[in-house]
């Protein structure tokens, strides 16, 4: 895989790169960065795609300088700022998915001169009195992985990841998910919301909401309040998709991706 | 050697066939299955039973921090031992402990345990816990990743709070104030500090660090605690730290009777109560980050310790017979000389100097729990307390170590080994 360890701060960030063109960033969810998935190495096609793992992550290191959501999206500022002084822009195409999308949004408004367009992905970071989350920290394998796709019987195994096990190695990968899902319960736990629906109406940049259409972690009402609360923003639902419709339905995700990205 | 009198405060009326049609008796357990009046009675029976203890000279009265759970009715443990420490006047007041994430600021850890050692005139021992997971991170909402930064930031700040005589201010990442200058003080300079833990090895280095007692506090018995126990003792001796099995603590249930037969007839309902209407859903027991990353896998590498998992089962559905419980160490149980021959084997074997007998379980009767009580503390404790004694003890007050030996029976044919 083509990965790079850059230093922001003190923190080593693991970057999976690819592709020429106009740099996009991708964040990755809350269970693990994809690795080099096909939704990825597709949009290095005509783009130069930069996949951060997110500090605390895998081989990703820095969580502990990282107090809340500020300290974050500053350490991608930085990583972004470096990214556009190389090629000579001034700006990024950002997609976040899940956490990432959460995460996203909040550089979207943070660092809006950074943001050319803002693609969210079926993105955490509201709460919703009438129609609580499901708590995805509680649900054994089987109810994630029931909760997370739309047919759970076709999902990728394994599903697409940056990290690869050692063979016979049992432990590694338990060890591994607990540690990406800790740094996750910092900016989802015990409710996903830090305050991001105070700076939706902020974000500058074209927006685009996509919702895999079954969902079982983030409802349709969510992605409906984020298109509602971001000036501007349209949103692509996708049917016959889960919570990760980019891997479930890579060509419906791309097709919706790729004319609002030339837009 | 010393022996702290103990029971979780466990609702004792749920129904028969709780286990089958609920998942968990923690977190979101329907709360429509207890009656508020017969919580009442529970406290009430709980404040006889350790008054009872204290007049038969145990050392400590041990409470506990439990939420939402029909297991153990204590939402703060300051409160039973508020009871405790005006109701008592020999036995020290174990609070272990306080859940230190869960205060708010934490100084109210250093307010309230003042006032319980002024009023229990320095009786006081100050148990710190990091809490399960299921009060910690599910009941009250930490995110299980800041619980051990934010246990230590309170812990400092509490001792701070306690040793320094001038208003400072704490600008810490979890708890920012301008004026720490809690009153009341301890009357203790401080109070013995226990930490309890469950194998972690940063909870190791931190009693070793510190000169604290640690406590293994599990209903699993000998057999399932012998290869943590060892690890730790392996661990302090590797690190230089005191070996000194005063610095150890442990729980484990006795069901003491007049005669074997006995035992079975007054404690095997209550001991299946107790193991039965206890479920954890799964999904409440190891949530992401509640574990360091070394801790998890030493975790995985130990297994299920001493016991197999299809025991853990069996124990849990209530399969085991009264004599396999024994058998198996969750209980120890029978005449107080088997009892007392049990515990001895048990206390050389982990090498612990506090001892915390559970004396009442799941839905006992008042009247059994009083004569367990009564047995053990007249027939137990005497003939047990040359384990130990020539080490110093650093871990119990001062005050209750000397009022306990000033009504404490002289037992002439106390053996120093095998009784």
């Amino acid at each position: 895989m083509p990965i790079d360890t850059l230093t922001v701060r003190d923190a080593e960030i693991r970057v999976w790169s690819q592709g020429d063109g106009p740099p996009l960033c991708y964040l990755h969810g809350f269970e693990t960065h994809p690795g080099e998935a096909g939704f990825l190495q597709r949009l290095a096609e005509d783009h130069r795609v930069l996949a951060p793992e997110q500090p605390g992550y895998g081989e990703s290191t820095g969580f502990d300088q990282i107090d809340d959501m500020l300290d974050l999206v500053l350490v991608y500022r930085q990583l972004i700022e470096s990214w556009t002084a190389q090629t000579g822009g001034d700006r990024v195409d950002l997609i976040g998915h899940s956490l990432g999308g959460m995460i996203a949004a909040e550089f979207a408004a943070l660092c809006p001169q950074l943001v050319r367009r803002l693609v969210l992905v079926d993105p955490f970071g509201l709460w919703l009195d009438d129609e609580p989350l499901v708590d995805p920290f509680v649900l054994t394998a089987d109810e994630l992985k029931q909760a997370k796709w739309h047919d759970p019987a076709a999902a990728p195994d394994p599903e697409p990841s940056i990290f690869v096990p050692e063979p016979e190695d049992t432990t590694g990968p338990i060890l591994e998910r607990a540690k990406n899902l800790s740094v996750a319960t910092k900016f989802l736990w015990p409710l996903p919301d830090r305050g991001l629906r105070k700076r939706l109406p902020l974000i500058q940049a074209p927006t685009l909401i996509i919702h895999g259409q079954s969902d079982g972690l983030v409802s349709t009402s969510y992605a409906e309040r984020f298109a509602a609360l971001v000036p501007g923003a349209t949103m692509a639902v996708i049917p016959e998709a889960g919570h990760l419709p980019m891997i479930e339905r890579e060509d419906a995700f791309l097709d919706a991706v790729r004319p609002f990205l030339a837009g | 050697m010393k022996f702290h009198w103990f029971a979780e405060v466990t609702y004792d009326d749920l129904p028969a066939d709780f286990p089958q049609k609920h998942h968990s008796a923690w977190v979101d357990t329907p709360t429509q299955l207890v009656d508020s009046n017969r919580i009442g009675e529970i406290y009430r029976m709980f404040i006889r039973l350790m008054t009872q203890a204290d007049a038969l000279g145990f050392d400590g009265l041990a409470v506990n921090e439990h939420h939402q759970t029909a297991f153990a009715m204590t939402p703060s443990p300051n409160l039973l031992a508020a009871s405790l420490a005006s109701n008592t006047e020999n036995a020290a007041i174990l609070v272990i402990g306080d859940s230190l994430a869960l205060y708010n600021p934490p100084i109210r850890v250093a307010e309230e345990m003042a006032y319980l050692d002024c009023l229990s005139d320095g009786r006081l021992i100050a148990g710190f816990v990091f809490g399960t997971p299921m009060d910690s991170v599910f009941s009250y909402g930490n995110p299980p990743v800041e619980l051990r930064e934010r246990f230590h930031e309170a812990r400092k700040l509490i001792l701070r709070a306690w040793e320094t005589e001038e208003p400072f201010a704490h600008n810490g990442k979890y708890t920012q104030l301008r004026y720490v200058n809690p009153w009341p003080r301890p009357i203790q300079t401080p109070p013995p500090i226990w930490v309890p833990g469950a194998g972690s090895v940063e909870t190791w280095d931190l009693v070793i660090d510190e000169n604290y007692c640690y406590g293994h506090l599990s209903f699993s018995g000998l057999q399932s605690a012998k290869p943590i126990v060892d690890g730790f003792w392996d661990y302090v001796d590797k690190r230089g730290g005191e070996t000194n099995p005063n610095r150890m603590a442990f729980t484990q249930i006795c069901c003491v009777a007049e005669t074997d037969a006995q035992a079975e007839r007054d404690y095997y309902e209550a001991v299946k109560y107790f193991y039965t209407h206890n479920p954890v859903a799964p999904g409440f027991i190891s949530p992401p980050g509640y574990q360091t990353q070394d801790s998890l896998k030493a975790a995985i590498e130990r297994g299920a310790g001493g016991i197999s998992a299809e025991d853990r089962e069996r124990a849990a559905k209530g399969e085991m017979s009264f004599w396999e419980y024994d058998e198996k160490g969750y209980i120890i149980a029978g005449t107080p000389e088997r009892v007392r021959e049990r515990i001895r084997e048990l206390a050389t074997s982990l090498r612990v100097g506090q001892l915390i007998p559970t004396l009442h379980m799941g839905n006992l009767a008042e009247e059994v729990a009083a004569k367990n009580t009564e047995l053990f503390g007249t027939q137990v404790i005497p003939y047990l307390r040359d384990l130990w004694a020539d080490l110093p003890d650093h871990w119990t007050p001062q005050v209750s170590q000397d009022r306990v030996a000033a009504i404490s029976p002289e037992v002439a044919h106390a053996a120093p080994a095998g009784d």
